[in-house]
């Protein structure tokens, strides 16, 4: 063992002993000792990515291997292991991530600044990155300023709407024309006329939109964001719902889709995901952005879908992607260089301009946009609204560094059930979601010395 | 048949000096050679990870870096105690390990029972009650919610038959009955066959002589086969109760949506694990999760050795007649 | 033989009703994915498809391969083991025995979420992850619910079994080989498909502690079966569940003749 590696393990051993869970590790101590690798940087030719499988197959491996000449191993993605190989002191090189956990990543210094590599690369040029990255900044106060920690693998405005046809020949009502955008008000009542439920029958839901709910922090954020208005206080101590009259008037427009039955909800939840339900044509008017429409036309839907542009609150345009879903680098990678070869190729290489070219998103680079594909009826249709919608989706959110991604949409979900079964008013449920949101921004804030 | 769990309490109210002297060091290390896969595995993989699970729930960790861990005290665990969630989701635990323990322990042993005669296709009976055990149980669970859905479901379809115009939207109105008869099904391929290796045990004569006595089949499976089988009951009873306790994915995998950290049961079904998950996973206090799940381990334990000191009764011992 | 005749019948029925769902999974592997949880019960057109592509988007055989590796080699140590440690602590006495045990039946309520994070630090630091390694660990460690399987099982042997061997100046290891093992053929087919059917079914370790390469069939059964941005394929999902349970179809079926009279309990006891 040489001197640099026996310093660099003490001065591991002191960090970690000021914390908590190295004092666990005393009984461990012996075993650690034994084992702990040094933190230098060390070539090893082999990179370690954590990410979803499905979207990262066989070929992505194989191009990107024979491209950088180094070895991948890839970990399914899956939060448990991510903290454990974090806690092991040996996170992956490279992870998957969505934008709403970035900011949390970057202040709590897990991810590397890639500012230096994207500065010198060139295949990953600054004026060519698509207006999407912007959710991999954070300059320490709000998100979109400052360094770049990251990329998106590709992306999609996400408030576009997909409706079925049939639902609206069927209800006698207009297929709203995809040239200009709805307003929320005007697709509520829209989704009231397509909605279709008799006898404890579901033939069609009126207004699908949030993933099941998971995503309705971004959905209201969206909306408030036309306002120039935010989910959370400037500093994001607080959650700004029951004093905020705009915010209590989106929430009422969420709860009463859900109250009058025209989306999905706890008390009238579907046995799929909401994508399959459209393709099942159980779902009238559908939220979701571009990827979905590589999938949007199944046998049932075929012919049947057209895509509309993203409705607004207030007027004002935007559409903004809300998954953002992409790349960081572990801030203890042990060669950053070798990460970053893998990163750039697979973000601008080969595997970037297959992405591009199956539908399955926009690309992240703005080069890539013409690879999209334009051979179907629908497919020339969906570009046409996309290329419109595009001008639109510069803007980001504001998602919350203190709290996890998911902390919003399950405590919405919680007190959703209880005021749709008629135990709490709406004004208790928004009151009692602000207070569990305020409670986990609160022990977040404190576990960073805040 | 001789005691078995409860040889426990018997070998504990005898005086230690006692035993020791008759038996001697011999007997002891014999003892502890045939133990000793467990005991070393025990202190060389188990005894860390599950301290280090203890300190974890005196911890602000919240499953992020390390730099920022510190120790809270007993933090946690006054804040377990003060959480309106945990009383509630215990309270659901309680009322699905209690449905689904007794329920399970008589589909179990009545399939047992069915199979254990020699009936004609016997290996592929007990081959159909125990594939549901096998099968994944994100498959299973797709298959319920399909089955119970209010539109297609096969449930209500079939009840239709006999009551036209039946729509009940199971997975909403009765979460737990769902999720009741969804585990209860997945078990019973288990528990189905530790039974059946238990009724071999019972000697066919003791049956046969009852029999002749004038027993009908009603008094030979009070007076002879349940009693008999009473080891292999409480060894059944112990592990469904714990598996019960610890359940998790079932009630997550039959919420709306699909699989994700944020996958939320109806209230019905929010149990106390899931609670503790979601406390962890989503609200990234995995202290605080941490110490919900070591007050479960403690109710399970004091809950496992109430049973096993309650089988004193029902547990019958050769040697004590 | 009139119980029999009337037995018959309500098994059929039974078996009939249990297995609706089962079924419910053949039925299903047949449907196009747009006819999952539609309004038709019964699939228009039966989609073989969905078996080929339940065999081509996994790699079946690969991962079939590393389930079968992996699941042979935990439920062939873990039966050896756990029988050893079962039977010492059902026929053998020493200091802290009663203790000991409930150490044993106390490892059996520790939640695994809770352990999954120091399970994997531990592992880490011996560098054993990604590899099977930490399963043939535990294997070799026993299982605490084997081990009281085994124990209530020995327990339940007429006390005069081992002693009479004993006296005749038989070693303690030959007593358990050639008295207790012939004995208890049922305890150890109900073991060997727990434990088989643990390794093959879990998912939750083999994504915690493998990488996408040397992952079991049950990942892959749980995450390949998806379109590109990870939406399930429901129907070819169950699909690849009817080819993936087979091998455990096949385990449980020859090891359930096993499941049979003890001769010599019976002997002793007549």
């Amino acid at each position: 063992m040489g001197m640099e590696e026996r310093v660099a393990r003490y001065g591991r051993r002191e960090v970690l002993k000021r914390t908590g869970v190295l004092a666990a590790g005393i009984a461990a101590a012996p075993l650690i000792a034994a084992c702990q690798t040094s933190t230098t940087t060390q070539k090893t030719g082999k990179v370690v990515v954590m990410t979803d499988p499905n979207e990262f197959g066989a070929e992505d491996v194989k191009a990107i291997e024979d491209a950088t000449k180094l070895k991948l191993e890839v970990v399914k993605s899956d939060l448990t292991r991510l903290y454990a190989m974090y806690a092991a002191g040996n996170p992956p090189d490279l992870f998957r991530v969505q934008a709403a956990g970035v900011p949390q990543y970057i202040s709590r210094k897990m991810v590397k600044n890639l500012q230096p590599y994207f500065a010198a690369s060139k295949v990953l040029k600054p004026d060519d990155l698509a207006p999407s990255n912007n959710f991999y900044k954070w300059d320490g106060k709000v998100v979109g300023k400052g360094d770049l920690y990251g990329m998106v693998k590709d992306w999609s405005p996400d408030f576009t709407l997909f409706a079925y046809t049939k639902a609206f020949d069927e209800a006698g009502v207009k297929v709203p024309s995809d040239s200009a955008p709805l307003s929320y008000q005007e697709l509520h009542d829209l989704a009231t006329k397509v909605n279709r439920k008799s006898g404890g029958k579901r033939t069609y839901w009126g207004f699908v939109h949030s993933n099941n709910d998971q995503w309705i922090d971004r959905t209201a954020m969206n909306m408030l964001a036309e306002k120039g208005q935010s989910l959370y206080s400037a500093d994001f101590s607080t959650a700004n719902i029951t004093g905020n009259a705009e915010a209590v008037k989106v929430f009422k427009y969420l709860y009463d889709l859900a109250a009058e039955g025209l989306q999905q909800s706890p008390v009238d939840p579907s046995p799929n995901w909401m994508g399959a339900d459209f393709n099942n044509g159980q779902i009238a008017i559908l939220q979701y952005g571009y990827w979905f429409s590589a999938m949007a036309e199944s046998d049932t839907t075929k012919g049947k879908t057209v895509m509309l542009p993203a409705p607004t609150w207030s007027g004002t345009r935007r559409d903004p992607t809300m998954t953002a879903t992409g790349w960081v680098m572990s801030a203890q990678t042990k060669d950053p260089d070798a990460a970053w070869a893998v990163f750039e190729t697979y973000m601008g290489g080969a595997p970037a301009v297959t992405r591009a070219g199956s539908g399955w998103g926009v690309p992240g680079l703005k080069s890539l946009y013409a690879k999209m594909p334009t051979d179907t009826a629908f497919q020339k249709q969906v570009q046409k609204v996309l290329g419109d919608e595009l001008k639109y989706s510069d803007g980001v959110l504001q998602f919350n560094p203190y709290i996890g991604e998911e902390t919003f949409s399950t405590t919405w979900k919680k007190h959703l059930e209880t005021a749709l079964k008629g135990q709490i008013s709406f004004d208790k449920m928004l009151s009692n979601i602000e207070a569990d949101v305020n409670g986990a921004i609160a022990d977040g804030r404190k576990i960073v010395g805040q | 048949m001789v005691g078995t769990a409860h040889a426990l309490e018997r070998t504990a109210a005898r005086p230690r000096s006692t035993w020791w002297r008759r038996r001697g060091t011999r007997r002891a290390l014999t003892f502890y050679a045939f133990i000793s896969p467990w005991l070393i595995g025990f202190v060389a993989l188990g005894a860390i990870p599950l301290l280090l699970a203890l300190l974890m729930s005196f911890t602000n960790y919240d499953g992020l870096n390390l730099d920022y861990v510190r120790f809270v005290g007993a933090d946690n665990y006054a804040r377990a105690v003060n959480d309106p969630d945990t009383l509630h989701s215990m309270q659901r635990t309680l009322v699905f390990v209690g449905s689904t323990v007794t329920l399970g322990l008589v589909v179990q042993l009545g399939a047992a029972l069915l199979l254990d005669a020699p009936v004609p296709g016997r290996g592929l009976f007990r081959t159909l009650f125990y594939l549901p055990y096998v099968v994944p149980v994100v498959a299973g669970a797709w298959i319920w919610k399909i089955f119970t859905d209010p539109n297609g479901g096969l449930l209500n379809a079939l009840i239709g038959l006999v009551k036209p115009e039946f729509a009940m939207n199971w997975i909403v109105e009765q979460p737990t009955t769902v999720l009741v008869l969804f585990t209860v099904w997945a078990l019973t391929g288990g528990g189905m066959v530790v039974f059946l290796a238990g009724l071999q045990g019972i000697p066919a004569e003791l049956k046969e002589a009852a029999q002749i006595d004038g027993a009908g089949p009603v008094s030979v499976l009070r007076f002879i086969t349940l009693p008999l089988l009473a080891p292999v009951i409480l060894f059944q009873l112990v592990v469904s109760l714990i598996g019960a306790m610890q359940i998790i994915q079932q009630p997550l995998l039959l919420a709306p949506g699909l699989l994700g950290p944020g996958t939320l049961p109806p209230r019905d079904n929010y149990l106390y694990v899931v609670h503790a998950y979601h406390e962890i996973f989503v609200n990234q206090r995995f202290g605080y999760g941490a110490a919900l799940l070591w007050i479960l381990f403690l109710i399970t334990l004091g809950l496992t050795l109430a049973l096993v000191r309650s089988s004193r009764r029902w547990v019958h011992y050769e040697e004590a007649q | 033989m009139r119980t029999h005749a009337l037995r018959y019948p309500a098994l059929i029925l039974a078996t009939a009703i249990f297995s609706l769902p089962t079924f419910w999974v053949l039925v299903t592997s047949m449907k196009k994915q747009s006819e999952f949880a539609g309004l038709r019960l019964f699939p228009e057109v039966p989609q073989w498809v969905n078996y080929q592509l339940a065999v081509t988007l996994a790699d079946f055989g690969r991962f079939a391969t590393n389930s079968l590796l992996l699941a042979t080699s935990y439920t062939v140590i873990v039966v050896v083991t756990s029988a050893l440690v079962g039977y010492g602590f059902a026929r053998h006495r020493g200091p802290l025995r009663d203790q000991l045990f409930i150490v044993v039946l106390a490892m059996m309520m520790v939640p695994n979420v809770v352990l999954f994070v120091p399970q994997f630090v531990v592992f880490a630091k011996l560098e054993l992850t990604n590899t099977y390694w930490p399963w043939i660990l535990w294997a070799l460690g026993a299982s605490p619910l084997l081990v009281f399987l085994f124990r209530q099982f020995f327990a339940s042997f007429p006390r005069e079994l081992g002693d009479a061997a004993e006296v005749d100046g038989a070693g303690p290891l030959r007593v358990f080989l050639q008295v207790f093992v012939p004995n208890a053929w049922p305890a150890f087919a109900a073991a060997l498909i727990f434990a088989y059917t643990w390794v093959w079914g879990d998912y939750l370790y083999p994504i915690l502690l493998l990488n996408d390469a040397n992952t079991t069939l049950a990942v892959k059964l749980s995450t390949a079966y998806a379109d590109p941005h990870g939406n399930p394929l429901q129907t070819v999902t169950m699909a690849g569940v009817v080819l993936y349970v087979l091998p455990l179809v096949i385990i449980f079926f020859l090891a359930q003749r096993f499941i049979i009279k003890g001769v010599v309990t019976t002997g002793l006891r007549g």
